[in-house]
This record gives structure tokens, C-alpha cells and sequence, in this order.
């Protein structure tokens, strides 16, 4: 925890971002309330898998199968005529099912095994899609007849309020007693057998968590686009910003994978007139800040002081 | 305070690693309020010994059974929520969390759906850390904590768990005496509370004090059983630790002492994080000389031989052939003339003997290189007999030696062996002590031996070096070291 | 006859994959790096090797040579500015080592495949054929070059082979892969053996890739697929295993190419994707593989 002196200055900005951000629709245009309304819905991808990475020790490179999964079942339920808030909830349940699934034989490996197995899991689905394209809609996408507002404002509100909410979810959790239980099997796999903890249990829960809010975020990024769309939601450039800000912003932060999120999009705004080269530079640096804050922002900001 | 039934029964316990036998047929018991002292040098088994109770590892046969209940074979955190606790050799601490932090994880029950602790479980935490010793540092974070604190962390976690078991590994090693009994104290509590403490050391000195019971171990059997002073008077344990009889030879004074030593170790001081693991160590080796640095398993010696061959930083200064090896990488320092047999002998297991030795060569020219191999299996024939074989299917000793002749491949000016008695049934230990004497009737190879075997390594050596603790506490000639210190060395 | 028109255009594109798999293998058992730039680098020698044929007058075998050698500078590119900074950094802890080059050298490919796309753009380009023309196998009609990629291919898998068996820098490689820490204390120096290591991955790479550019063509666009298809194939094989990866390829190249004539060209990658999910099930570590 930050010092206690440092707390109501922490307290004070966190209350004063809630404000701005919650005021935008007041005072920001039409075309940055969408830029940051799918910030929010990627921030929360962040989060969700600084979970896992952070606390549970998983890299997993393929983070976009268990957001497709939840953006795709969501769809094709809508598709099928299943209502909207069902479909968004159900798609948080089938990326929980697909995340066990990806889970058993990927946590019977160990490091660079895992992570390529993560990444395999996500091309599987893409092949899938495209394969399927006739239910799936393909590499074009598949449009779904529910949106979930048309007001822009409205939109802004939902993806804020859902990056609040699973953000004290997600902060909360990696506080809690379950979160000390999951930082120790991440980080010393038979010290925490040592104390009695069933490893392959926690980190399966990790699993279940960080798939729950993928899916979930997934499934109303679909519902605010209208279309689940493989290049917004499963692709593999997606996976890479997903962990680019989480890097940036500070691994095992939790809020940092937030902030990094953030920082991307405005990047990404910003490099714009470059065309397809704001990829490269954002790249670029994100290589950079790996080879020389390899805490991230975030955690280089809040790196505990010797002593207290 | 003892209860008459055990609390923890081992029985005919083995485990088999491919085709070696690292635990055969193990068997003992301790009482509650007991504590049995499990002896062995470094490849007894008795860490595995270890790791089977905790379920680190799963046994080929045998019982291992918690008050009545067989656990063998049950996974680590069943075992563990049974009422084993583990004490490591080395802290594994969690870095990001404070002490008081890390105390609570260990207080936490196994469940997935506990968010927020129990109120008491703060309490409870400090509660442990008070007796430990941790008062003073509840909120600090374990990369700012001195050495001996992190162990009492360890100590604290195991407490935490309130363990009707308690396996504690090498507890004393890298303390300080009035640490030493600080940690002893805190031992003697587990058994005033009544637990059942298994401890596992490689000394039996070190802990007579402590233990009600020692049991003894060798290449995975036991050997002895008893009181401490039983066990250390035992003629097995004596001739497996010391090698028997300890002789010297006194050698006639070697034209070669008065000639300027090759390598010169002054005041070196090396620290593995906050562990000190060589305190102002000095050592000279001269040409021609065979120097043999005598000290258990844990005394120093492989620190002390990775620092020449600067594999490990340190403090102070190691000259060669009179100017510093500070700078230079591991492989140029190898290329110079100090070659280092290790104690794991690091074999490239899947190529052949032949294919080892060409790589030992590969300095020399091809001329060069046949006379050199041509000799050397002379020296050791065994190696002739299995060239095309491939190094991991060879036996203990026969690795040992192809580890030597690989390095003498080299054509090394200092050849350092690194414990090369270690694991190795006692005939083998015969044909090794020929081929060293051979080596040294036959070429004038500076040599400097480390090992715990004062029998192998006594009767080839000029000088002797004792170290023990990371500090040399005695040296001198072979004859002076049998005379003053043969009885009291274990 | 259709089985035998299978089993040659299997051969080769089997043979194909084989290589740039080994490289992938190779550079994993000996550097311990996974490197997800596989298929920029692929694509760098492929783009580069059209480029100079097609544009500066050298020629089919010109354009190789240079898109060979563009393969070499882009593997050593990576290895200084990519790879070799992370392993030496100190602000990175040692067991954290292997996720972050994971990253970095996704990242890198992403940058390699970035670049090739506004300095290329993303058309597919055909390479001329190394060797023009047509010949008959066993009454099949192949094109001459399908059956120059199978040569040219397991050429350099024996040249390899016997590389790292007959010659003294080949067996410190192997030796490497095995244990690096005794090299150093024979006193190799771990630093030129990666030299050296990376220069033949480079090299394998960038025939691959040239490979591939006169027989399939190649685009910046193709560059995730191919570090895929490579590592599909490692994770199959075994990691770390060269045999394995020559094993694994087959069973792709095969598999894939079966699946497009019998059943239906787009079905292409879906058996080998079987194949991958029944074997990460199953048996994890790969054919091969040890854990």
C-alpha cells in the first residue's frame, strides 16, 4: 500500500478523474466521447488480464480468444433472438467456458510453452471464424440487430460505468485475501503448495475471472458497435495492445492496465496523419519502455519507497 | 513433552530417479515433542527424504503416515492442510508483500471465495511475528530485510500453520553463531509445543545439541542410528564422512615452496544477496603444488572455486601468475590455464565420452589433441572402453572421470576439483586416488581439490586449507592436520 | 494420378515449412529465444530478394542472394537490438527473462511487418523462379522449382546437419543447446557461439523466405501467418527439437495439402489445427519434446 501520507493526495485524483470523466459528455464532442468509450471497454481487457498476469503469474499472449469468444457468443445468441442483457451475460459465460477449456492444457506447461499454446488458442478462433464465415460473417463481421443505445452520451455512460465497476471489482479482488493466495502461486508454485494452497484451483479461478470480464467487455463492445467484428475483437494486434498497456502502465497495478489503455488510444489518436505507421511508432516505443521501465509507468511512479 | 504415539512414521519409503536409486528402503518415527536429526552429506538423500513427506515428490513404494493416515504420494497442499509444515533451506518470501503480509497467506484458509480475512488472522500474524522475532519489521518488504530475518520469516510461516510436523532444512547455514543460537531456541519451541521436528542437516555437530535422535544417511540408505554421540562415533558414519583412518603422507619439502605461488586469493569476500558465504578468505596455490581445501558441504568451497573461475562476483583480490583475474570473463579465465572440475561435473549428457573430450580439446591443435586424448585414456581406461557411448548413460564415478579428463583436456596450468568424491561408492573412490597419483608422478599439474572426504583428500596433498562457515580457520600440513584436528573434525 | 500429385506437392511445401520451423527450433534450443519475428524476418529476405530481381536487372539468382542476405541482417538486427538487451539487462528479473522477449520480439514483428507494408504495401509479389519450367515425376507435372525448394531445402537441412556434427563450431553449437554453462568453463565464449547461431538462423530464414517468394509469392500481410504456421509446427514437433520439427512439418505439409484436394482448398489449416488441439491435450510437450 502507498504510504498513508501519500493517500488522500491518491484518494483526491481519483475522485477528481471519476468527475471529468463522468462530466465528458457535457463538454467533449461527439467523435472523443466514441474514442474513449471504446478506451474504457479496452481498459477494462487490461485490467482483466493484468489479473492474470500480474497476480496469477499467466502470460497469456492470446488474451483476444477469450474476448472473442464472449464478443461472438453474444452476437450469434442476439442473432438467434436471445435477448440483449442475456446475451451480454451469457457471452461472460462462455468465455469463462472457453477460458477453462484453454486453461487444462495450457497450465500443464510451463513458461514459453504456455504462452505459445495462449497464442495458438486465438488463431484457432480466428480460423474458426473465417471458416464458419457463413455463420460467423467472416473476416467482415457479424452485425447484431441490438445495439445498446444510440445516444452517444448513453454509450460513454455504459462503457464508463462498466470500466468503474469492474474496475473496484478487479482493484478490490487483487487486494483481497484471494488476491495474496493468487500473487503467491503465481510468483513461488510450491512455496504456496508449502502453505496448503491448491495451485491448479486458484489459478484456474484467476482463469475464470480475467475470462468473465474479457467476455463481458467483449460482449457489450459488440452491443456498442453493432457488429462483433474479428479486427476489433480477436485479432492478434489486439492481444499486442492489450499488453503493451499493461506494460506501460505497470504490470501487477491493476488501475496501471487502465491508464495504459488510456494512453494507447490517445497515442493512437495522436499518430493518426502517420496512416498505417502509428503502429510502428507505437511499437517502437512500447519496445522501448520494455527495455527500460520494464515496471511500466505506473509502477515506476508507485515503486515502494526502501523501508515502508 | 512427548506423546507415546508417533506423529509422523515413515516406512520402506524409496524413490527412483530413472535408473538411480536416491532413497532406498527409509524408515524411522517421531513423537510429538521430538526432535530426530536426519545426517547425510550432499547426495544422501536425505533432502529427498524431505520432499517425499512434503509430497514434493511422489515415492515408488512406502508409507508416510500422519498420525495413522498414509499421506505418501497425496499432493504438497493436502499434505500440508494435514499439519506437515516446511521450513526451506533458502527464503522464498514474497517480495511485493510486507512480513506481516506474508505471515497472514500463511494464516489464510484454502478457499476461493474468502475475500476479506478474518479479523483475527491480523492479530494471530503478529502475534507469530513477536516470537519469531519480527517485531520491529511488520511492514517492511523482504528486499530490505537482513539475512537472518528473512530465515526467522520462514520460521514464522511454518509457526503459522500450526503444524503437528515440522520439517526444517539446513536451518543454521549462512547464520552467525549468536544467530545460530537465537534459531535453535526457536526450534527448541516447536518442541516444547509439543510438534514433531524433523531436521535435516548435513552436520552432525551442528545440531548434536538440538536433536533427541540422529539417523544417518549414504547414497540413499541409512547408515546409523542413535543418540548424536552414537551416531558421530559410529565406524560407518566416521569412514563414509572422513574415509576412515585419517593418514597423512608426509611429503619432503618440495623444492617449489619457495617459488611465487601461481594463484594468490587475498581477502575475498562473497555475498549471495544478504547471505555472506566467503568472509576474508586467503589461499595461495604454488607451481607444482596439490593444495586440498578440506570443509562440509556448505563451508564455502564452491563459492570459493567459482569466484577464481569468476563465475561469482566478490570483494578483495585473486591474482594469477601475479596480476588480477578482476575483468576477465569465466571462458578467458578457463582459456588462461584454471580449468574447474565442478562439483556437478556438468557433462553434455546427450554426446558421446569421445564427443566431451574433442570439446575439451577443441584449444589445442589436432596433433596436440590425439597425444592429449591418447594419454588421458591411459590414465583412465574405462573411458577408452566406453568412447561411443553417450556421457548421461555412464555411471556416478565414470562421469566423475570423464568430467576430470575432459578438463585436463585442456591442458589446464591449475586444475580445480570440485568435490569429486561426491555420491561415489568407496571402490570407485580407490581408482580416482590412482589416477591422481598418477597424474602428479607423471606431470607437474598445479592442483587444488576441494572435499569433504578428509581421507581422499589428505594423502595426495602438500597443504591443507579447513574452511568452515565461509572462514579458513586452519591450515597446514597434511601430518599436522591428522594430528590436531582427526578427532574432532566431525 | 491424384495420390501421386499430392504426395509431390506435399513433399515440397512440407519441405518448405521444414526449414523455417528448424531455424524457429534451432534458434530456441540454442539462444533459448522464441522469436514471434519469425515471419518478418521471412518476409524481409522474400520483399527484398523480389524487389532486387525484379527491379535492379540481377536477376532471379541475384535477387536470392540478396534477399538471403537481407535475412541475415534483419536475424542480427533482432538479436542486438531486440533480444540481446533484454538478456543482459539487470532491471529485468531472470525468471520474467523469456516473457519479455516473447513480447518484444511481437512487438518487433509487428514492427518489421508495419514497415514492410508502407515500404512494399501489402500486394502479394511473385518472385521469377529459380529454375523455370516444367518436369515430369512419376507422370506428374511439377514445376520445376516445387521440385528445387524440396532440394534446396533438405540440401540445407544435411548441410546443417553435418554442420553441427562434423565441424568443431557445429558441436560447440550442439553443445550449447545442451549445456551452456559448460562451454564457458571450457573456456568457449557464449557470445560468439549466439554470433554464430543467429547468423545460421538468419540464413535459414532468409532461404525460406526467398523460397517462398517463387513459389507462393509473399506480402507484408503475410508475416503473422508464417511466424505461426512456424511455431504450430514447433509446438507440435516438440520444442527444441530439430527431428521433431522436420516430423511436424510433414505432418502439416501433408495434412494441409490432402485436406486442399481432396476435400476443399479452403479448408486448408483446419487439420493441422486438429491435429494441434488433440496433441496440446494429449501430450503437451510435443512428438518429440521433453518437458
Amino acid at each position: 500500500m502507498p504510504s498513508t501520507a501519500r493517500l488522500p493526495l491518491i484518494l483526491l485524483l481519483l475522485a477528481g478523474t471519476l468527475g471529468v470523466g463522468a462530466s465528458a459528455p457535457w463538454w467533449l464532442g461527439a467523435y472523443w466521447l466514441g474514442i474513449f468509450t471504446i478506451a474504457y471497454y479496452f481498459g477494462v481487457f487490461a485490467m482483466s488480464w493484468d489479473l492474470l498476469f500480474g497476480y496469477a503469474g499467466e502470460v497469456n499472449f492470446g488474451p483476444t480468444f477469450l474476448i472473442g469468444v464472449g464478443a461472438y457468443s453474444a452476437g450469434l445468441l442476439d442473432n438467434a433472438g436471445v435477448p440483449m442483457a442475456a446475451c451480454i451475460v451469457l457471452g461472460g459465460i462462455a468465455a469463462i467456458v472457453g477460458g477453462l477449456i484453454l486453461a487444462i492444457p495450457a497450465l500443464r506447461l510451463r513458461g514459453p510453452y504456455f504462452g505459445l499454446v495462449t497464442l495458438v488458442a486465438v488463431l484457432l478462433l480466428l480460423d474458426f471464424i473465417v471458416i464458419f464465415a457463413a455463420q460467423t460473417g467472416g473476416e467482415i463481421g457479424m452485425m447484431v440487430p441490438d445495439v445498446l443505445s444510440i445516444s452517444t452520451s448513453v454509450n460513454y455512460w455504459y462503457a464508463f460505468c462498466f470500466l468503474v465497476v469492474s474496475a473496484a471489482i478487479l482493484f478490490g479482488l487483487s487486494r483481497s485475501a484471494l488476491g495474496l493466495i493468487l500473487q503467491a502461486t503465481g510468483q513461488d508454485r510450491i512455496e504456496a503448495q508449502a502453505l496448503g494452497f491448491n495451485v491448479t484451483k486458484h489459478k484456474l479461478a484467476a482463469f475464470a475471472i480475467s475470462a468473465l470480464f474479457s467476455g463481458l467487455a467483449g460482449a457489450m463492445l459488440t452491443f456498442y458497435e453493432g457488429t462483433a467484428s474479428v479486427d476489433q475483437m480477436v485479432d492478434l494486434s489486439i492481444a499486442v495492445q492489450i499488453i503493451i498497456a499493461v506494460v506501460f502502465g505497470g504490470r501487477r497495478t491493476i488501475l496501471g492496465g487502465a491508464l495504459g489503455a488510456m494512453f494507447l488510444v490517445l497515442f493512437n489518436e495522436l499518430l493518426r496523419p502517420l496512416g498505417q505507421l502509428n503502429t510502428f511508432v507505437v511499437s517502437a516505443i512500447a519496445l522501448v519502455v520494455i527495455l527500460f521501465l520494464p515496471d511500466g509507468v505506473l509502477g515506476w511512479l508507485l515503486r515502494p519507497r526502501t523501508g515502508v | 513433552m512427548l506423546s507415546n504415539a508417533p506423529r509422523l512414521e515413515v516406512e520402506g519409503l524409496t524413490k527412483r530417479f530413472g535408473g538411480l536409486v536416491a532413497v532406498r528402503d527409509v524408515e524411522f518415527s517421531i513423537r510429538g515433542g521430538e526432535i530426530l536429526g536426519l545426517i547425510g552429506p550432499n547426495g544422501s538423500g536425505k533432502s529427498t527424504v524431505m520432499k517425499l513427506i512434503m509430497g514434493i515428490e511422489a515415492p515408488n513404494a512406502g508409507a508416510v503416515r500422519l498420525d495413522g493416515v498414509d499421506v505418501a504420494g497425496w499432493p504438497t497442499h493436502r499434505i500440508a492442510r494435514m499439519g506437515v509444515g516446511i521450513v526451506f533451506q533458502h527464503s522464498r518470501p514474497l517480495h511485493r508483500q510486507t512480513v506481516v503480509e506474508n505471515i497472514k497467506l500463511a494464516l489464510l484458509p484454502d478457499s476461493l471465495f474468502r475475500l476479506i480475512a478474518e479479523p483475527q488472522v491480523e492479530e494471530r500474524a503478529r502475534e507469530i511475528a513477536e516470537r519469531v522475532g519480527l517485531g520491529e519489521v511488520l511492514d517492511r518488504r523482504p528486499p530490505t530485510l537482513p539475512f537472518a530475518d528473512l530465515r526467522r520469516l520462514e520460521m514464522a510461516k511454518a509457526l503459522a500453520r500450526d503444524p503437528k510436523v515440522v520439517l526444517v532444512d539446513e536451518p543454521f547455514a549462512g547464520l552467525t553463531p549468536g544467530e545460530v543460537a537465537t534459531f535453535s531456541e526457536l526450534i527448541d519451541g516447536f518442541r516444547r509445543d509439543g510438534r514433531a521436528v524433523l531436521l535435516v542437516d548435513h552436520n552432525v555437530k551442528s545440531v548434536a545439541r538440538l536433536v533427541d535422535r540422529v539417523l544417518a544417511m549414504y547414497l540413499g540408505e541409512r547408515i546409523a542410528e542413535g543418540s548424536a554421540e552414537e551416531v558421530m562415533q559410529d565406524q560407518t558414519v566416521r569412514r563414509v564422512y572422513i574415509g576412515g583412518a585419517i593418514e597423512g603422507h608426509a611429503k619432503p619439502a618440495n623444492a617449489a615452496a619457495s617459488a611465487a605461488p601461481l594463484l594468490e586469493v587475498c581477502e575475498v569476500e562473497v555475498f549471495y544477496g544478504k547471505a555472506q558465504a566467503l568472509q576474508k578468505v586467503s589461499l595461495a596455490v604454488r607451481p607444482g603444488e596439490f593444495v586440498s581445501v578440506v570443509g562440509l558441504n556448505g563451508a564455502g568451497k564452491t563459492t570459493l572455486f567459482n569466484a577464481i573461475s569468476g563465475l561469482v562476483p566478490y570483494a578483495g583480490r585473486i591474482d594469477w601468475l601475479g596480476t588480477p583475474l578482476a575483468g576477465r570473463s569465466p571462458a578467458a579465465i578457463a582459456r588462461g590455464g584454471i580449468v574447474q572440475c565442478p562439483e556437478t561435473r556438468e557433462l553434455f549428457g546427450d554426446m558421446s565420452v569421445r564427443e566431451n573430450l574433442d570439446l575439451g580439446g577443441q584449444h589445442l591443435t589436432a596433433v596436440a589433441r590425439e597425444r592429449q586424448l591418447a594419454w588421458l585414456l591411459d590414465l583412465f581406461p574405462i573411458l577408452r572402453e566406453r568412447s561411443g557411448q553417450r556421457a548421461r548413460t555412464l555411471s556416478g564415478g565414470e562421469q566423475q572421470m570423464l568430467a576430470i579428463a575432459r578438463a585436463l583436456m585442456m591442458q589446464p596450468k591449475l586444475l580445480i576439483l570440485d568435490e569429486p568424491t561426491l555420491g561415489l561408492a568407496p571402490v570407485i573412490l580407490e581408482q580416482l586416488s590412482r589416477a591422481l597419483t598418477q597424474l602428479r608422478d607423471t606431470t607437474d599439474i598445479t592442483v587444488l581439490l576441494g572435499e569433504q572426504n578428509v581421507t581422499f583428500a589428505l594423502p595426495h596433498a602438500d597443504r591443507v586449507y579447513l574452511l568452515e562457515h565461509a572462514r579458513i580457520v586452519w591450515q597446514g600440513t597434511p601430518a599436522a592436520f591428522a594430528d590436531e584436528m582427526g578427532a574432532g573434525y566431525l | 494420378m491424384l495420390a501421386l500429385q499430392i504426395l509431390v506437392d506435399g513433399f515440397a511445401i512440407s519441405a518448405l515449412y521444414g526449414l523455417g520451423a528448424v531455424g524457429f527450433t534451432l534458434i530456441f534450443g540454442v539462444s533459448g529465444v522464441l522469436n514471434l519475428a519469425h515471419g518478418g524476418i521471412m518476409v524481409v529476405a522474400a520483399l527484398v530478394g523480389w524487389w532486387v530481381a525484379a527491379y535492379h536487372g540481377f536477376g532471379p539468382y541475384g535477387g536470392a542472394a540478396a534477399g538471403v542476405g537481407a535475412g541475415i541482417a534483419a536475424a542480427f538486427v533482432t538479436y542486438f537490438v531486440v533480444v540481446r538487451p533484454i538478456q543482459r539487462s539487470r532491471a529485468i528479473p531472470k525468471e520474467e527473462e523469456e516473457i519479455f522477449i516473447l513480447t518484444a520480439t511481437l512487438l518487433w514483428g509487428i514492427m518489421l511487418q508495419v514497415g514492410l507494408d508502407y515500404v512494399f504495401s501489402d500486394n502479394p509479389v511473385t518472385m521469377q523462379p529459380l529454375l523455370p519450367g516444367v518436369v515430369q515425376i512419376a507422370g506428374v507435372r511439377t514445376p520445376t522449382n516445387e521440385v528445387l525448394i524440396a532440394a534446396v531445402s533438405w540440401g540445407i537441412i544435411g548441410l546443417l546437419s553435418l554442420f553441427v556434427n562434423r565441424t568443431r563450431i557445429g558441436k560447440q553449437l550442439l553443445a550449447a543447446s545442451i549445456n551452456p554453462r559448460a562451454l564457458t568453463l571450457l573456456g568457449f565464449e557464449l557470445s560468439q557461439i549466439y554470433l554464430v547461431v543467429w547468423a545460421i538462423y538468419g540464413l535459414l530464414a532468409g532461404v525460406a523466405g526467398v523460397l517462398l517468394a517463387t513459389f507462393l509469392g509473399a506480402s507484408a500481410d503475410n508475416s503473422g501467418a508464417l511466424t505461426a504456421s512456424a511455431f504450430t509446427i514447433v509446438i507440435l514437433g516438440g520444442l527444441g527439437s530439430v527431428p521433431g520439427s522436420l516430423i511436424a512439418a510433414y505432418v502439416v505439409g501433408y495434412a494441409e495439402t490432402v485436406t486442399a484436394y481432396l476435400i476443399a482448398p479452403t479448408l486448408r489449416p483446419i487439420p493441422a489445427l486438429v491435429i494441434l488441439i488433440i496433441v496440446l491435450y494429449v501430450r503437451p510437450q510435443g512428438i518429440l519434446g521433453r518437458r
